[in-house]
């Protein structure tokens, strides 16, 4: 019963060893020691081994790739420890990536390829080899472009991860022009707004602020880290959160204050701000001189937008937007007007986004410790692969189709609001942009777009207007999706490929750039639990079947294909990867090594700061200066600085629908692990109380949500948490396919009731743009 | 009685008979079937276990089988009681029936042994850990102990009650074992009460109360079934010379209740003054809440009102008294249920989201008994009838007259 | 007896309501899912105000470690005890699942384990501790809202923490005198 000679006290938890210790080396000393070891798992362990490790890796259960030590014991993964070194975590690992050591194991998971034998969406699959199914899908890829004599008649879907890379090595060698990622539903509109004042999309100095607003950036719940960790621990003395959001969420509970911002008009907010900085004189002058562009066209622009202005728009009083202002600059340079990562919000987003980093410039908080910092990459080695040229591939999709549609904006005030005619100005070469894509394939314009291969995304529930997405994939001859489970995508699909989880295969290096980069990349920490194989392995043998058929290179140049051979399939795809990991860290000596053992490679794990501020420095815009006043969007018949158009309003009865994370799931992906969802079952539909109270519902009530393109049945929640003027419910229930059995049919979609209206600058989709009504169901 | 012709031959002899007069076969049958449908359950819970199919939860952990179990000890060390006050207190009135009452108490206590048997999860390692490494603060361990002596002391109690000619040196020791019987059941009881009142967690159990409220309404039952066995037995015409400890038996039965009402009194006032917290959700969950029908029909109407009446007009009636003994018994379920369940209601952590803790309207832990919880009172009662008829069918359970 | 005296203190001010802690407890003590079965909870305390004006905590929580121990003094085979250093442990296999302590326990911090058929509850993460690493809990909390350690030793995190702050237990009034100690 007693921990003698542990001496325990003096021992620091949290020790560097971290969870590479010597399990089991004091056992001996505890009595009890057996009493409270654990009792064994059920599930079957295929290699048969014995003993513990404790194996380096980084999480894969959303974007931000924590580090960890995989405990594994007599080889089942026991449990995910966090890794005490990894920075970026700071030595945590949350709800999910706990849940994640269940991935592998998941009763549900796909463990083998299917060919789709029925009806599509029905739910009848032939189990088949991946021989098999990298057969059908070169034969299928062959015979599109033989078809279409293009290359580009096949889209390509995925969303980020260590091993889109490897999916791009496939679509590459194959020639589509056509790939479909995540930021336009996601981040690109912010991206788009940052860059287009310092040329680059910065990180937030969160441990250093001394004043920070954030807007609907619910750091508490949508994990970002390391962020989300520094809002609550070791904040620094004196530090002030100010957080708008018109629900009142984890992070609006740890806020100084709380803004319940009206939807839609932040921008009105930090308009004023500039206002009251710049006639308050509050800037910092000796930096907007030295580095800025455009302050005067901002002065005379920000005069209409005075905080007596805004308070009308946001419903924030005006003198909040004055001691917000004050105190911004203040205690500017270490003042945040935080960037925020998902912005699909708005059809201006872009604007706001812009006048957001212009606050940050003319207060000089950028580049200075607890201010807006350029990201930092970790440098990796990159192999330099030529692809061969592919005549019969015509270019993208949704840049042949400009001009084409007007149909993706909510009213037509476009040229009140500065926004371009057309639905995308600045559309991501790789990237695309998703909705404008799907409304391209819809209408056949400029060419015929019939097959799909998507990897880790699952669009039926990621895009808004899921019946539009329906009627995109009853348009395809052929879909092959490459997931992990049994997604909506996977369910109306013809070929399923699954793919190891993160847990049982090599994932290269990546550069987790920003404020505190580092390396990491993945290893198995498990042998595949069901012998499935990674994209990689995957690209592989797709690739090696492309090869064998001649029709598919007939437009190529055969010098260009024997070079593709030797460089891309025999240099990079048949080679392990443990090569590739070795050839991208090779510039650092042990860095491979180091790799294995601790999951991680970082130069330094302090800030750097200054980099752009150094004489000579050009930001990449085109005047090499922050630029207030942008200097491209003129051209595109955009107004160069921020104007404000208010939000359309729901009419009387409706309300507005808002999105947002809880910390227990990621997107679509994780609601079928049991250990998540137990956490939260089902989703519920937010309405204020007094709003309730109009519509007569209840707590518990179950009523019906309904848009312009759809309606879902979900129970009430009725709480003070909301503004009476908008509605919120959880992303990830809903389900439509049956293999995700705890959420199949269990709460309501977004994406069935989401319109689809995109911000025009970036292409991003505008998902807080729909009005429903709530009726008792 | 054809027995006396036999009696030379062994101490035992003339027990074993075939009273055709006593017409119980249709309750030993209905006995075997109950007990049958018990056994089949209790393979069930074996195989498939406790937590598929008992009713019981995290916020209620004792459920119907505690209350069982509490039902038939208690009736059983009532029964002790009443025998003790015979044999040790010289009680003659119920040295009558003291055969039946020892044959009886023995019986519900093995019905109650069934019950906790099926209860516990793990009643093997209960023998070897209780012995191995007591503790010996625990209520439970004492409970162990004192159920067990009481099985012991009714034991040998068997053997004496059953000897055709005792001497006096059994007549000694009959007084002995009635005093040991109505002594350590007494203890046992009051420590069942213990077990409960230990609780400081739960207020509504915490105290003294339900030690001496179990003792009384434990004592009464043992009037009740006594009286009801007998109606049945003498097909509800009880023989003359059997009336006196009839009449006896109805006073400490009207006795009884009278004090249960008196402590009901009490507990409820207390309760419901400056209302206590947790004691006075309890309360509210008895008298307005989930166990509201149990606590007016079940506890006030059957176990105390309607017997309370039909003893007051009975005037001397014996079969009037087998029907308030019928009624106060079936009552008595109701009140050893709310009992178990009312203390256990008020949940330790609020029920927040995220608390994972569930409660109903009225903020209480909800309680319902599984089917399978059901079997394994029938496995009792079954039991309990089965054993106890088939004793008045093949024994002889009438005390022979020694005087 | 051992001089050491385990304890944790909690700044839930800190909290995210992320449901890390009770993740990362379930597979370290293979604990399956079921709404039952947990040693650890996170609740959200009643919104307090109304609309706008708000407040909200959480409040995370597990077996107490209580020095006055009512789970272990009803338990019959004294399967539930109390090692030198106060942590309260259940020995499995003596265990009769009688449920006493699960009525005793004032925290609802027990249940019936279906993987260890006994009664269990939160360890402190005892077979960590041996390892010279913290309980799952402390570990792989975002903010770190629990500090775990040896409340004897003055030099430790846990007994700075307490000594610098003002704290408070839950149901005090139960006399339990519990370990985990909530800064005010
Ligand atoms: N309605 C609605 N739509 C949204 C959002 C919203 O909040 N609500 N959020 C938007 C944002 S910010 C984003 S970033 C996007 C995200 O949209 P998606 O990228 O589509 O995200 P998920 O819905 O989680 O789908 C990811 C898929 O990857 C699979 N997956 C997970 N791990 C692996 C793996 O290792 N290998 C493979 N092959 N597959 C894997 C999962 O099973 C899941 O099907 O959604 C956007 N769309
Ligand atoms: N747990 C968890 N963490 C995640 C993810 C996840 O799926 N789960 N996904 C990751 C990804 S890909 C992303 S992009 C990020 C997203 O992280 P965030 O950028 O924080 O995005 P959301 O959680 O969608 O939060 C949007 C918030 O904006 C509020 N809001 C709605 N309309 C307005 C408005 O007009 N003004 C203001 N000020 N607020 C408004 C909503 O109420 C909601 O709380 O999270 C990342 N982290
Ligand atoms: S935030 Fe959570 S899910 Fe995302 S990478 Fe980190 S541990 Fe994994
Ligand atoms: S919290 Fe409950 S289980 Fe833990 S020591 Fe205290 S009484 Fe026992
Ligand atoms: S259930 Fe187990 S741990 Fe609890 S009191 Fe009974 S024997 Fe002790
Ligand atoms: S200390 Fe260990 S056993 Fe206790 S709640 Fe934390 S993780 Fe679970
Ligand atoms: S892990 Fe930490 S922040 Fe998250 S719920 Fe638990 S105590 Fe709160
Ligand atoms: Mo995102």
């Amino acid at each position: 019963m007693k921990l003698s000679g542990m001496n325990l006290s003096r021992r620091k938890f949290l020790a560097t060893s971290g969870g590479a210790v010597a399990a089991g080396l004091f056992a001996a000393n505890l009595t009890t020691f057996k009493a409270v070891a654990s009792g064994g798992h059920d599930a079957q362990t295929p290699t048969g081994e014995k003993g513990e490790k404790h194996i380096a890796s980084s999480c894969e259960m959303c974007v931000n790739k924590c580090g960890f030590f995989a405990h594994v014991v007599d080889g089942r993964i026991k449990k995910l420890n966090p890794n005490p070194k990894f920075f970026k975590s700071r030595a945590m690992l949350c709800a999910r990536g706990n849940a994640g050591a269940e991935e592998p194991y998941n009763p549900e998971r796909l463990t083998t390829p299917l060919l789709r034998v029925g009806k599509r969406g029905e739910g009848k699959w032939k189990k088949i080899s991946y021989d098999e199914a990298f057969k059908i899908l070169a034969q299928k890829l062959a015979e599109q472009k033989v078809k279409h004599e293009n290359r580009s008649s096949v889209a390509f879907f995925s969303s980020e991860g260590f091993q889109e890379e490897c999916f791009h090595y496939l679509v590459q060698s194959y020639g589509s022009t056509n790939t479909v990622r995540h930021p336009t539903l996601c981040l690109s509109s912010v991206i788009q707004g940052w860059s287009s004042v310092f040329g680059a999309f910065p990180d937030a100095d969160m441990k250093n602020a001394m004043f920070a607003v954030m807007f609907g950036s619910n750091r508490a719940e949508a994990i970002v880290t390391p962020d989300t960790i520094d809002i609550q621990k070791d904040r620094p003395k004196g530090q002030q959160l100010v957080y708008l959001d018109p629900r009142f969420t984890a992070t609006a509970a740890k806020a100084d204050k709380w803004y319940p911002v009206k939807p839609g008009t932040d921008l009105a907010f930090v308009l004023a701000l500039i206002n009251v900085v710049v006639t308050e004189k509050l800037y910092d002058d000796k930096f907007v001189k030295e580095y800025t562009h455009g302050f005067d066209e901002l002065v005379e622009h920000v005069k209409q937008y005075t905080p007596e202005w805004a308070e009308n728009e946001c419903e924030i009083p005006a003198k909040e937007i004055y001691w917000t202002a004050r105190e911004f600059a203040r205690y500017a340079p270490r003042s945040l007007a935080y960037p925020g990562r998902r912005t699909s919000w708005y059809v201006n987003d872009v604007y706001f986004r812009r006048a957001c980093a212009i606050l940050t410039a003319i207060c000089g908080c950028w580049d200075k410790e607890g201010g807006i910092v350029p990201k930092t990459p970790f440098k990796l080695k990159k192999p330099d692969v030529l692809y061969p040229y592919f005549e019969q591939a015509e270019g993208r999709l949704d840049v042949g189709s400009f001009g084409e549609f007007d149909n993706t904006f909510p009213e037509d005030g476009r040229k009140d609001q500065g926004l371009p005619n057309d639905s995308v100005a600045f559309l991501g070469e790789k990237d695309g942009s998703w909705l404008r894509f799907r409304d391209a394939v819809l209408a056949g314009k400029p060419y015929t777009v019939d097959a799909l291969v998507i990897y880790k995304q699952n669009f039926i529930e990621a895009v808004p207007n899921r019946q539009k997405t329906m009627k995109m994939i009853e348009k395809m001859n052929f879909i092959c999706s490459i997931d992990i489970q049994m997604t909506e995508v996977a369910h109306y699909a013809d070929l399923v490929i699954p793919e190891s989880t993160y847990l049982e295969r090599w994932d290269s290096a990546h550069s987790l750039t920003g404020l505190w980069p580092l390396a990491t990349f993945r290893q198995p920490v498990v042998e595949p639990v069901f012998k499935t194989q990674s994209m990689f392995d995957i690209a592989k043998g797709v690739v090696n079947e492309m090869v064998k058929i001649p029709e598919l290179w007939d437009d190529v140049d055969e010098m260009d294909f024997e070079d593709f051979k030797t460089d891309i399939v025999d240099g990079i795809l048949n080679k392990p990867m443990e090569d590739y990991i070795k050839f991208q860290l090779s510039a650092y000596p042990g860095g491979y090594e180091t790799m294995m053992k601790e999951g991680m490679l970082a130069i330094k794990d302090t800030p750097t700061y200054g980099k752009t501020l150094k004489p000579g420095f050009r930001f990449k815009t085109r005047t090499g200066k922050i630029e207030l006043l942008n200097s491209k969007y003129g051209a595109k018949g955009l107004d160069p600085l921020p104007v404000y158009q208010a939000p359309r309003q729901p009419e009387p009865g409706k309300f507005r629908f808002i999105l947002g994370r809880h910390a227990w799931n990621t997107h679509t992906g994780t609601q079928n692990n049991g250990f998540l969802w137990e956490i939260q079952k089902e989703n519920t539909v937010w309405i204020n109380s007094a709003a309730a109270k109009k519509l007569n519902i209840v707590d518990g009530d179950l009523v019906k949500v309904t848009s312009k393109v759809g309606e879902q049945e979900i129970r009430a929640f009725v709480t003070e948490k909301i503004r009476p003027d908008c509605v919120f419910y959880a992303h990830g229930f809903g389900r439509l396919s049956p293999q995700l059995s705890l959420v199949y049919k269990k709460g309501a979609s977004q994406a069935e009731i989401l319109e689809d209206y995109i911000e025009p600058i970036s292409g991003n989709a505008a998902l807080h743009e729909t009005f429903v009504t709530i009726t008792k169901a | 009685m054809s027995s006396h012709a036999e009696t030379k031959k062994s101490p035992l002899a003339g027990l074993i008979t075939y009273n055709k007069d006593i017409p119980v076969m249709p309750l030993i049958l209905i006995g075997l079937v109950l007990a049958g449908i018990g056994a089949v359950t209790a393979l069930m819970v074996l195989i498939k276990g406790h937590g598929e199919m008992y009713g019981v939860t995290r916020q209620v952990p004792w459920g119907m089988l505690i209350a069982t179990y509490a039902y038939f000890v208690i009736t059983s060390t009532g029964l002790a009681f009443i025998g003790g006050l015979g044999h040790a207190f010289g009680f003659e009135a119920y040295n009558k029936i003291s055969r039946r009452i020892v044959v009886l108490a023995t019986i519900v206590l093995i019905a109650g042994f069934t019950q906790i048997l099926m209860e516990i999860g793990h009643p093997i390692r209960m023998m070897i850990y209780m012995i191995l490494t007591p503790n010996l603060k625990a209520p439970i361990l004492w409970m162990g102990v004192f159920y067990g002596i009481e099985l012991v002391i009714l034991a040998f109690e068997l053997i004496l009650v059953f000897k055709a000619h005792p001497t006096a040196k059994d007549h000694k020791m009959a007084a002995i074992l009635g005093f040991l019987a109505l002594l350590v059941g007494t203890l046992a009881t009051s420590n069942l009460g213990f077990v409960f009142g230990s609780l400081n967690a739960r207020p509504w159990f915490h105290g003294i109360y339900f030690s001496t409220f179990l003792v009384i309404s434990g004592i009464t039952a043992g009037a009740c079934l006594l009286m009801l066995i007998h109606n049945i037995v003498y097909k509800f015409n009880i023989p003359a010379e059997l009336t006196k400890p009839m009449n006896s038996l109805a006073k400490l039965m009207g006795g009884g209740i009278g004090m249960m009402m008196f402590l009901y009194l009490w507990k409820i006032l207390t309760s419901l003054f400056n209302s206590p917290d947790g004691a006075y959700q309890s309360l509210m969950a008895l008298i307005s809440g989930p166990l509201a029908a149990n606590f007016w029909i079940g506890e006030m109407g059957l176990a105390i009102a309607v017997p309370l009446l039909l003893l007051i007009v009975a005037k001397g009636n014996t079969k009037i008294y087998g029907v308030a003994g019928l009624v106060y018994m079936v009552g008595l379920f109701f009140t050893r249920f709310d009992f178990v369940v009312a203390g256990q209601l008020p949940v330790m952590r609020a029920a927040n989201e995220g608390s994972n803790v569930i409660t109903d309207a009225n903020g209480l832990a909800s309680y319902s008994a599984s089917a399978g919880e059901w079997g394994i009172f029938m496995l009792g009662i079954g039991t309990a009838l089965m054993l106890y008829f088939a004793a008045e069918k093949f024994l002889n359970l009438k005390t022979p007259d020694h005087h | 007896m051992s001089e050491k005296k385990f304890g944790i203190v909690l700044d839930a001010r800190k909290c995210l309501n992320c449901k890390a802690c009770t993740v990362a407890c379930k597979f370290e003590n293979v604990i399956h899912t079921g709404d039952d079965n947990y040693r650890i909870w996170v609740s959200e305390l009643p919104v307090q105000g109304t609309y706008p004006n708000l407040s909200m905590e959480f409040e995370p929580s597990q077996c107490q470690h209580c020095e006055n121990t009512p789970c272990a003094t009803v338990c019959p085979t004294s399967a539930t005890y109390k090692t030198e250093e106060g942590v309260v442990l259940i020995d499995y296999k003596k265990c009769i699942l009688c449920k006493a302590c699960m009525t005793a326990c004032p925290y609802d911090a027990r249940f019936d384990s279906h993987a260890h058929h006994a009664i269990e509850k939160c360890t402190l993460c005892y077979h960590r501790l041996a390892e010279g690493r913290e309980p799952a809990c402390v570990e792989t909390c975002p903010t770190k809202v629990r500090t775990f350690g040896d409340l004897n030793d003055p030099n430790s995190e846990v007994a700075k923490l307490k000594g610098r702050n003002a704290t408070y237990q839950l149901k005090a009034d139960k006399k339990t005198k519990p370990r985990l100690f909530y800064i005010k």
